[in-house]
């Protein structure tokens, strides 16, 4: 017979044993605490990426993300141990256990976080640039439509740039061969990635030559953790301390310190994560479910399960139809949008009002007969439509611009200039028009005059080609997106080249245009109504 | 700069400029050309007896006229790939024929209204109708000529850009007006006197037919800019 306290003895054990033995087998100690009672954390860097991961003159890694890995060490309590990887080696460095995290130039991509475990938010983004000479005037993409670019072969935006942008790229087996091209004129630039770019830029070879364009097909970069690490605490203290990144400019120091031209990325991360609500708490801040706030991720990898409203809808209509549209779900997009859509209509009504007022102004001031005038005005009128309202638009703009900028120091205003330049060149066939219907006016009535009094018979008369006149200058205003307004297709071609929907937006905006043009037509149609029914106003003449 | 040194700039920049006007007019025949075919269609089927034809060709009309130009351009440069393969030939969509595309497209609903406008009357008894036919036409085809300018923003090398480029190979933004109003100088050059040429025959040709010139809201004269892009 075992004796009670034996029995105890040996259950005790028992439990003891399964206590021991269960919490191994549930789960393995957090890597955060593996970390700390060794005291070091191994960091996968590179070494062949100047500027970013470079190797110093005592041989060791320096730059950019050597300086964050070692900060981000010091911020866990740990001494930072740094292992040179390559980009073809990094991702499996990590899962091998090689390394405990990657800080090295690692874009975040969809298929990637299938592998490992990206932190968010991002720390940093590449894009695709130009590398343009000295004298390049160059400044936005939409001027590269048609253009000769050098590219290196095997680039993987290549396709997308001549797809989204129009270019006409010239592809070299190398990088120094492409450069060479550029230097020996037979292209505008050298596309490449941006932050390849800016380490050419720091060194003596390339001096003067610049980096103009706003990076296009961004990439933001991520650090990286094993995949077995998804819900661990270390994941979590790793995006404590790139939060706090961004918000003590961490990030645009380092970025500072080694040369590297600002990126538009870091600007906008550092201003975002500093953003307070009306308590004065951060927008980006943690949530019940432990995530930051939708609008302080990346948003091109979020998916349908991860949101909800209107941004679900749009997400759900991406997912499953792969309908990208963005202008719903997006609220940035959204509002880029209708932004453009509220200026095309402020140019539409602008230049027909502006068109009418010029074209009625001066077919009166011509049938005054005023000595030196009326023959300036009809010499006005004759180039005013026989010259394309396109280049009227650019000799006002950049020729009149430069001279106010010279004399007064103020540009003139891109979507003025177009309206003046619309209202003027529409303006000058409403004066033919209205000048002609005087003509056949005053074949049947020999008294009569274009003046104050007779204006309203004059216009009834020419109203259907006045009609058209508008109508056609409404449809013009589109022009406005060559001289930078940011109106509806400035907004669709832009939005298109960040998303990659082009026929989702072309066909938005083809559909938008259509309404509006529809919209003008019952607008005119509903005024020459109102006028034909004001009192006192002549009925039709007889033809 | 003195007036001199600015002459001998424009000079030596004639031939490349004088080229880029070759395609204007080149991208603008070949958009009067497809616009006509397809508007003439158009106007044959409007006056069909056929019902169902009637509306589809009068539905299509309205479809052309609405959408503008500039749009269109945009759409095509970036919808229609640069190459396709038909039957094992590998054909390339170069940018000026998107140009002419998108330009005939407003042909075509300007070709529908007037011709269709024109039969009508030749079929009420009006021979003259159709002879006026001809220098609305030819108005029509200067201004898109014109408008032809706007296919330089999808890269086309038209004289428009080929000015753009002039003004970038030369460095010097001081020049930037002078080149600008050279290329409305070709402009005006080629329309100015051609617009005279036409409005010289439509009075002949009213004259000739002895009646007063029509305006039914759609008058075959004074047509330049009333019907633009």
């Amino acid at each position: 017979m075992v004796e009670p306290k034996h029995l105890r003895a040996a259950l005790a054990g028992i439990v003891g044993l399964i206590g021991l033995a269960f919490p191994a087998a549930a789960a393995d100690p957090d890597p955060l605490g593996t970390i700390r009672q060794r005291g070091s954390i191994a960091i996968g860097v590179k070494a062949d990426y100047p500027l970013f991961g470079q190797l110093g003159a005592d041989g060791r890694p320096e730059g950019m993300e050597i300086d964050l890995a070692r900060d981000l060490a010091r911020r866990l309590g740990v001494e930072a141990r740094l292992v040179v990887v390559t980009s073809a080696n990094r991702l499996q460095r990590l899962e091998d256990g090689t390394v405990d995290l990657v800080i090295a130039t690692l874009g975040d991509t969809e298929q990637r976080r299938e592998i490992v475990t990206m932190i968010e938010p991002n720390y940093y983004a590449s894009g695709v640039n130009l590398m343009v000479p000295p004298d390049s005037r160059l400044h936005d993409w939409s001027e590269l439509r048609g253009q000769k670019v050098c590219a290196t072969q095997g680039a993987y935006f290549n396709r997308q740039l001549a797809e989204r942008y129009l270019v006409d790229l010239q592809l070299f087996g190398n990088n120094r061969d492409a450069r060479l091209a550029v230097r020996a004129g037979r292209c505008v630039g050298w596309a490449y990635d941006d932050t390849a770019i800016a380490s050419d830029l720091a060194t003596p070879e390339w001096a003067g030559w610049r980096m103009p364009l706003r990076s296009a097909l961004v990439t933001p970069w991520a650090l990286a953790l094993p995949r077995a690490a998804r819900d661990s605490q270390l994941r979590r203290a790793v995006e404590d301390v790139v939060a706090a990144w961004h918000r003590d400019g961490t990030l645009l120091r380092a970025e500072r310190r080694w040369n590297i031209p600002q990126s538009d990325f870091l600007r906008r991360t550092n201003a975002l994560w500093n953003e307070a609500d009306s308590q004065g708490e951060p927008v980006c801040r943690r949530g019940a479910n432990g995530r930051w706030p939708d609008d302080c991720r990346n948003r091109a990898l979020l998916s349908s399960t991860e949101v909800t409203g209107l941004m679900r809808i749009g997400l759900v209509l991406k997912e499953r139809y792969g309908i990208d549209l963005s202008v719903v779900y997006d609220s940035y997009d959204r509002s880029s949008f209708g932004m453009g859509l509220l200026r095309t209509l402020v140019l539409v009504l602008g230049s027909m009002l502006g068109a009418l007022a010029a074209g009625i102004g001066a077919a009166v001031a011509i049938e005054r007969r005023i000595p030196l005038l009326t023959p300036l005005l009809h010499g006005a009128v004759t180039v005013l439509r026989m010259t394309p309202p396109l280049l009227q638009i650019y000799v006002v703009f950049f020729g009149i611009g430069a001279w106010t900028v010279m004399r007064w120091g103020f540009a003139v205003d891109p979507m003025l200039a177009v309206l003046l330049c619309l209202s003027l060149y529409a303006g000058a066939a409403v004066a033919q028009a209205l000048l002609e219907a005087a003509q056949v006016l005053a074949a049947q009535l020999p008294d009569f005059r274009l003046g104050a009094a007779t204006l309203g018979r004059a216009l009834h008369a020419s109203r259907g080609p006045i009609n058209g006149i508008l109508v056609n200058i409404a449809k013009a205003t589109g022009m406005a997106s060559a001289v930078a307004v940011p109106e509806l297709i400035s907004s669709a071609t832009s939005i298109m080249a960040e998303r990659g929907n082009l026929a989702v937006m072309m066909n938005l905006l083809m559909a938008t245009w259509f309404v509006i043009i529809l919209g003008t037509v019952v607008l005119l149609n509903r005024a020459q109504l109102w006028l034909d029914r004001k009192p006192g106003r002549p009925r039709a003449v007889e033809a | 700069m003195d007036i001199r040194d600015l002459f001998d700039l424009l000079w030596t920049w004639t031939p490349y400029l004088a080229g880029g006007f070759a395609w204007n007019v080149a991208v603008s025949i070949a958009a009067m050309a497809m616009g006509t075919l397809l508007g003439a269609g158009l106007a044959y089927g409007r006056l069909s007896a056929q019902r169902g034809l009637a509306q589809s060709a009068r539905g299509l009309t309205t479809v052309s006229r609405n959408l503008p130009t500039f749009v269109c351009l945009f759409y095509l440069a970036f919808l229609v790939p640069n190459e396709f393969t038909l039957l094992g030939v590998t054909l390339r969509v170069l940018p000026w024929v998107k140009a002419s595309l998108a330009l005939s497209i407003a042909v075509t609903g300007y070709i529908s209204d007037t011709l269709g406008a024109a039969l009508a009357d030749h079929r009420r008894g009006r021979p003259e109708a159709m002879l006026l036919f001809l220098p609305s036409w030819m108005t029509y085809f200067l201004i898109i000529v014109m408008a032809s300018s706007t296919a330089s923003v999808i890269g086309v090398s038209e004289i428009v850009s080929r000015a753009n480029t002039v003004i970038g190979a030369t460095g010097r933004n001081d020049l930037m007006v002078w080149v600008y109003l050279y290329a409305m100088l070709w402009f005006l050059g080629f329309c100015w006197p051609l617009t005279r040429l036409m409005r010289a025959i439509q009075r002949r040709i009213r004259e000739r037919s002895l009646m007063r010139p029509p305006h039914r809201g759609r008058p075959a004269g004074g047509l330049l800019g009333a019907r633009q892009s």
